[in-house]
């Protein structure tokens, strides 16, 4: 009984949803700017075809200015977690199995000037979950931001100068990147609230969205090179509108010491509906281990990473593959003399090391048909040294080999029956969980108890 | 069978002409385009245009279609059309009509005439076999199922006329997915319907092997 009551709040929500959409009449902010369709610039939302790299790179300002620069998206969906609860019986992720409004985000940007443009968006995210471990509450706070000036040289007599360039103010680094084989427009581009989620990543996949600011100028010369080198600092003073709305709560974010280096290489080639790119870049920041006592010394994260892309794009038939390895080097000249020491420094990490690496493996790839039928497979892995200050048991989220291997797969059906709303299906299933396949946590938990799956509705307008 | 052909010949042949003026016009018009369009045109060409049509109008991509050295007279109705929103196949709808309202109509004529005096891309080669049958197809038609020979409006080395569109040179793909759009009369063309209305997947493969090989 209560399963229908649940499929019939699904049919309503769904149905709502198409229903304002289709009221609501409008596209999205790039889309009414240039008139053009939503796949002309994505593939699939957020992945970017040549012609959305080139719009980004151009600074958003192709088209004519709007007098209501703003759009927004919706999404809604159930995640369905294979064992939601530990070994005391207590939830793990609250609100599964069941529809729930998940984020709204209202995009503010596009052409400023013919040479200034920019993206800023703000989220409002419905399932941040309360103390209680049970009840959500919603909380909105700025997300992705990228403001960009630029120019463009171009010969109309010789092909042999072509230079687009520019700077960018961005509260995230790699948001500012045009290819999606680095983390900030990575996939999965949309997944679980509150899922159990390995323990270790670069500092360079997320950890710093949104708390800071990199002040960066690039160049892409020819459609071939790509560089840019861009500097990080904490987002705060003057910049602090960048986090405005992020919670700052002791050891819960990154504070940075400092400006600290960006740097971005990529060879780009496009012939027939194909095009490649194979890059590398790297991020290397000093962080305060606690972000309230920013006096101490610091920790140095060193992040390398190698990735490509290529993509065929035609009618019907497009097809995308993305890889993307990032060897990080951690080096706790801060926090390993004070753990050893017997006082940690706030609430830092407490490493038994002095040094750690980690290396993060992702592939990719995506077909579609139409661009209305997508399939998506991806692999993950992530390796590293044995940690016990970093990785200690505990249960679903530690481990008890002190280890922070993790390896999994995602796979995901698409289907876009009109450009502005998506329906995804969504399943991700772990071999391994922080170090093990059975009774990683300690506890009693197996890494295939966190697989998960997750049934997404995506709506822009 | 033959009767109704021979009844639709001198429509066509109607038509054709009435075509031929119109592209008469548009090449009148473009001759007056003023020196600062032109500047500006070949400006945008190469800082807008250039990111799909390719540098100087050749495409690397067949979705989008080679421009340089195509007819003026052609540009210039195919703007015109993205403008007015009447030519309407997918690809128009998603990519040109928002492009075009960019171009102003002073500046349409400068585009085309920008176009129109590149130097197109050299022919590329195809599968031989598909090329001979596509080139037959192209300089003799399937006369005994109404199908015209594609010369006669598309010119014997298919460099085009007025607004016959060049497809000398143009990527085999492009060409084959507009015949399928005329056919399925996603792409309003009356002429060219009523010329392909029944040619076959592999006949559009072959003639468009052959263009391109031009």
């Amino acid at each position: 009984m209560r399963r229908i009551g649940w499929i019939k709040s699904t049919l309503l929500v769904s149905a709502g949803m198409l229903l304002f959409c289709g009221q609501a009449g409008a596209v999205p902010l790039f889309a009414r700017q240039t008139g053009e369709a939503c796949e002309a610039c994505h593939v699939s939302f957020p992945e970017l075809t040549p012609f959305g790299r080139l719009f980004k790179l151009n600074g958003y300002t192709t088209g004519q200015n709007q007098w209501i620069p703003f759009a927004a998206m919706a999404q809604a969906g159930f995640t369905w977690v294979n064992k939601n609860h530990d070994d005391q019986d207590n939830l793990i992720t609250p609100k599964t199995g069941r529809p729930e409004f998940s984020a709204t985000s209202v995009f503010l940007g596009g052409k400023v000037t013919d040479n200034i443009g920019g993206l800023a968006q703000w989220t409002y995210n419905n399932l941040v979950v309360n103390p209680d471990g049970v009840s959500t509450t919603g909380h909105g706070s700025v997300d992705n931001t990228d403001l960009r000036a630029v120019g463009r040289h171009v010969s109309t007599q010789t092909m042999d100068e072509d230079w687009i360039y520019g700077v960018s103010v961005n509260n995230n680094p790699t948001v500012q990147d045009v290819w999606n084989s680095t983390p900030a427009w990575g996939f999965p581009f949309t997944g679980p609230s509150n899922v159990p989620a390995p323990a270790a990543s670069a500092v360079v996949s997320g950890a710093l969205a949104q708390k800071v600011v990199g002040f960066g100028a690039y160049s892409f010369w020819r459609k071939s090179l790509y560089t840019e080198f861009s500097l990080y600092r904490t987002a705060d003073g003057m910049f602090t509108f960048l986090r405005a709305g992020q919670s700052q709560p002791p050891g819960s974010v990154p504070a940075l010491q400092g400006y600290n280096p960006y740097a971005r290489i990529a060879y780009n080639r496009e012939w027939g509906g194909n095009s490649l790119m194979l890059g590398a870049y790297g991020l290397m920041v000093r962080m305060y281990p606690d972000n309230t006592m920013q006096f101490t010394p610091t920790d140095r994260y060193t992040d390398l990473a190698l990735d490509a892309q290529f993509q065929h794009i035609t009618n019907p038939h497009t097809y995308t593959f993305q890889a993307s390895l990032i060897r990080e080097r951690q080096s706790y000249g801060a926090s390993y003399p004070a753990t050893l020491s017997g006082s940690p420094i706030g609430v830092g990490p407490t490493p038994a090391n002095a040094a750690d690496r980690l290396l993060t493996l992702k592939l990719k790839g995506t077909y579609y048909y139409q661009r209305k039928y997508g399939a998506t497979v991806a692999l993950f892995s992530t390796t590293g040294d044995a940690d016990p200050g970093l990785y200690g048991p505990g249960s679903v989220s530690g481990s008890n080999n002190s280890s922070p291997n993790s390896h999994g797969y995602i796979l995901e059906l698409n289907y876009v029956p009109i450009q502005y709303v998506r329906l995804m299906l969504q399943y991700t299933g772990y071999d391994k969980f922080n170090g093990m396949r059975t009774n990683y946590d300690g506890a009693g938990r197996d890494a295939t108890n966190n697989n998960t799956l997750f049934l997404n509705l995506w709506v822009a307008y | 069978m033959h009767r109704i052909d021979a009844r639709n010949r001198p429509l066509r042949a109607a038509a054709a002409a009435a075509a031929l003026l119109l592209a008469a016009g548009f090449t009148a018009a473009a001759d007056e385009a003023k020196p600062a369009d032109a500047e500006a045109a070949a400006k945008l060409a190469a800082e807008v245009c250039s990111g799909c049509h390719g540098p100087a109008g050749i495409s690397k991509s067949p979705l989008f279609p080679r421009l340089a050295g195509q007819q003026e007279a052609y540009l210039a109705a195919q703007l015109h059309a993205f403008k007015g929103k009447t030519r309407s196949d997918p690809e128009a709808h998603n990519y040109m009509w928002g492009m075009a309202t960019l171009v102003s109509d002073e500046m349409v004529d400068a585009f085309a005439h920008y176009y129109a005096s590149q130097q197109p891309a050299p022919g590329t080669a195809g599968d031989p076999k598909q090329v001979e049958q596509g080139g037959k197809l192209f300089e003799q038609g399937i006369p005994e199922r109404g199908i015209v020979a594609c010369a006669n409006c598309h010119g014997s080395n298919a460099e085009g006329r007025g607004i016959f569109p060049r497809l000398a040179g143009q990527q085999s793909a492009y060409v084959v997915r507009q015949l399928q759009v005329i056919q399925k009369q996603l792409r309003s063309s009356p002429i060219m319907h009523g010329i392909i209305k029944d040619l076959t997947p592999e006949e559009m493969t072959a003639v468009a092997a052959y263009v391109q090989s031009k």
